[in-house]
């Protein structure tokens, strides 16, 4: 019952900040786009021609068959997704632990009978509802629409939601960790920002890290790249799964996740010994 | 160990702030215990650290020295708040909830059932009379409309115990007469209350047992009955249209100040009183009203607290408000 009110309580907060409404309504719209503007014509299994708002498409390459197109499509969409789904959840999540820690609001929510650390998880929690909805109905509208336009069924899709998830789940753990040490919304949204765009160069770490003066700094970048999250090499992996390429491998997702956790927990441990 | 009855007690609580490398000393050596039933006030001017140890007091902050019991048990247990409730010094419900959400969420966040919601939430609300407001949005609330609907919050587990931080901020009297008489009724069934304020007049209509917390510390305690103690000091009134002769009643050792209508006078002792009487008897004027007046709870605290300055530094050299600084600016 406890979790359920906070899980409520997220997405009311949510509706009334109209960060939702948002999202769905630009989803909503790219999905109607989708569904009526977009047409193509699938002759023996190849793409033969297609109209985006009447317009014809161009197709520089003769006939292709119609998986690979879509396998294709759904690949770039997926990787657009990785950077643009992140980033937007980011966005809609950012206030949640620093409007709790409010002055004035902490107080009513933290003297209730639950402790410290089911208030801060359901929250958590509500957020992970909010932002698994949204993709499921962005993700989920775009492969039922193209799946049942073209007739192919690319499941590995929405395996990439999932993947897509857990980066997400890693920032959160990390945003809720800001927000506990700073009750500040803007460093909430603004540093997972700055850690994305420095988890991505450190795929290549092993380059910039040749490229040091001293063993020292190599070692902090090797100790960056096991630490943080590995952003470009999960991005990667997405969008070969969904090409079929291949699997994706086990490290850069066990040590992103690891680090939302380790993030998750500290914030845990911070908000239970923080005196209001 | 507490006494059975005790329901709140403190023991050598202190707390430090540390703010940009300045400690401060919010509280020090607190010894305070409220019996069951009681309605106990704590005052201080701003800043003297009541509203610290009241979050001590909820397990809201961790004291550096000393321990604070609730029922016996420590507050910054969970489970050690059911049936507790809590109406923080300008608290701010979330804007985008109504009144009715509010309660509710509160009310499951305190594990409430559902039936149970169903049934408090518009009786707490018609109780502190926003039944009409209950689907408005918090954030359209006026200041008097939010305390009332933190107090229907704070009374929604049933609590038997209360803590109420300065109920009556930015009430009018027609509220703040209508939060007293929910506080009297809330009494009535058993419920132990907390009350913080520098509203002295509040805190005297309201409380069995008061102390006073200056600069951290506790330096006055007991009945509002003991503090407001008689003093020599009458209301005279004579009947309608006669003043009384001030001038004769200074003459016999009175001291006399007029009030609107009447006169105070103080007298060194009941002989005096008495010859005071026979004096205007003699001279035929008909009394209408000889009452004794006490000490009002604001004249001593004012004093208890300036003889406290006085004693702290005798030289007069005080240093004025402290600044107040808190784990988020407040003391």
């Amino acid at each position: 019952m406890k979790t359920w009110a906070l899980i409520v309580d997220t997405w009311r907060e949510a509706l009334a900040h109209y960060t939702l409404l948002g999202f769905l309504l630009v989803s909503t719209l790219f999905l109607l786009t989708l569904t009526f503007a977009l047409n193509l014509d699938i002759v023996d299994g190849s793409l033969a021609a297609g109209t985006l708002f009447g317009k014809a498409l161009e197709f520089h390459h003769g006939n292709r068959p119609i998986d690979t197109v879509v396998v294709t499509g759904q690949s770039v969409f997926a990787g657009m997704l990785y950077v643009l789904g992140v980033f937007l959840a980011v966005f809609a999540t950012g206030s949640q632990v620093p409007n709790l820690q409010r002055r004035g609001t902490v107080d009513l929510y933290v003297t209730r009978p639950i402790t410290r650390t089911h208030l801060l998880l359901g929250r958590f929690l509500g957020a992970m509802t909010l932002v698994i909805v949204n993709l499921l109905f962005l993700c989920g509208g775009v492969f039922l629409v193209i799946s049942l336009k073209t007739k192919v069924w690319n499941p590995r899709f929405l395996v990439a939601m999932g993947l897509i998830m857990v980066v997400f789940l890693s920032f959160l753990g990390f945003m809720y960790l800001v927000g506990v040490l700073s009750s500040s919304t803007p460093l909430s949204i603004m540093l997972p920002y700055a850690l994305y765009m420095v988890s991505m160069p450190l795929a290549a770490h092993d380059h910039i890290a040749a490229a040091m003066d001293s063993r020292f700094w190599a070692n902090v970048v090797h100790g960056l790249y096991w630490v943080l999250p590995k952003t470009a090499e999960v991005g990667r992996d997405l969008t070969a799964y969904v090409l079929g390429r291949t699997t994706p491998t086990l490290m850069p997702l066990a040590t992103t996740a690891a680090f939302g956790a380790v993030c998750l927990a500290a914030a845990v441990v911070i908000f239970n010994r923080k005196s209001f | 160990m507490d006494a059975p009855s005790t329901v709140i007690s403190a023991r050598r609580l202190a707390k430090e702030f540390r703010h940009w490398g300045k400690r401060l000393r919010a509280l020090d050596a607190v010894d305070l215990e409220v019996r069951s039933g009681e309605v106990f006030g704590l005052l201080g001017a701003n800043g003297a650290g009541k509203t610290t140890l009241m979050k001590i007091l909820l397990g809201l902050t961790k004291p550096t020295e000393g321990e604070a019991r609730v029922r016996g048990r420590d507050p910054r247990a969970a489970s050690s708040r059911t049936r507790i409730g809590y109406l923080p010094e300008g608290h701010r419900f979330p804007g985008y909830l109504t009144g009715a959400a509010a309660l509710r969420l509160f009310g499951r966040l305190a594990g409430l059932p559902e039936p149970t919601l169903d049934r408090r939430t518009p009786d707490l609300l018609e109780l502190v009379g926003l039944a009409d407001r209950a689907r408005d949005r918090v954030g359209h609330y006026s200041k008097g409309m939010t305390q009332r609907l933190g107090l229907a919050c704070a009374l929604l587990d049933e609590p038997n115990v209360l803590f109420l931080d300065e109920p009556t901020d930015g009430v009018d009297p027609v509220g703040r007469r209508q939060i007293r008489d929910i506080l009297l009724a809330t009494r009535t069934s058993g419920t132990t209350i907390f009350i913080n304020s520098h509203l002295l007049s509040e805190v005297e209509r309201t409380c069995d047992r008061v102390a006073i917390l200056h600069r951290g510390r506790v330096i006055r305690e007991g009945t509002v009955e003991g503090l407001t103690r008689p003093t020599r000091r009458f209301r005279l009134r004579l009947a309608a249209g006669e003043l009384p002769p001030t001038e004769r009643l200074r003459e016999i050792g009175a001291a006399v100040v007029n009030s609107n209508g009447s006169v105070e006078v103080e007298v060194p002792d009941l002989e005096a009183l008495n010859r005071l009487v026979d004096t205007l008897r003699a001279e035929r004027l008909l009394i209408a009203e000889i009452s004794p007046l006490r000490a009002a709870l604001e004249d001593v605290f004012v004093e208890v607290v300036g003889e406290e300055d006085r004693a702290a530094d005798p030289e007069g050299h005080a240093s004025g408000p402290r600044p107040e600084v808190g784990p988020e600016g407040g003391t």
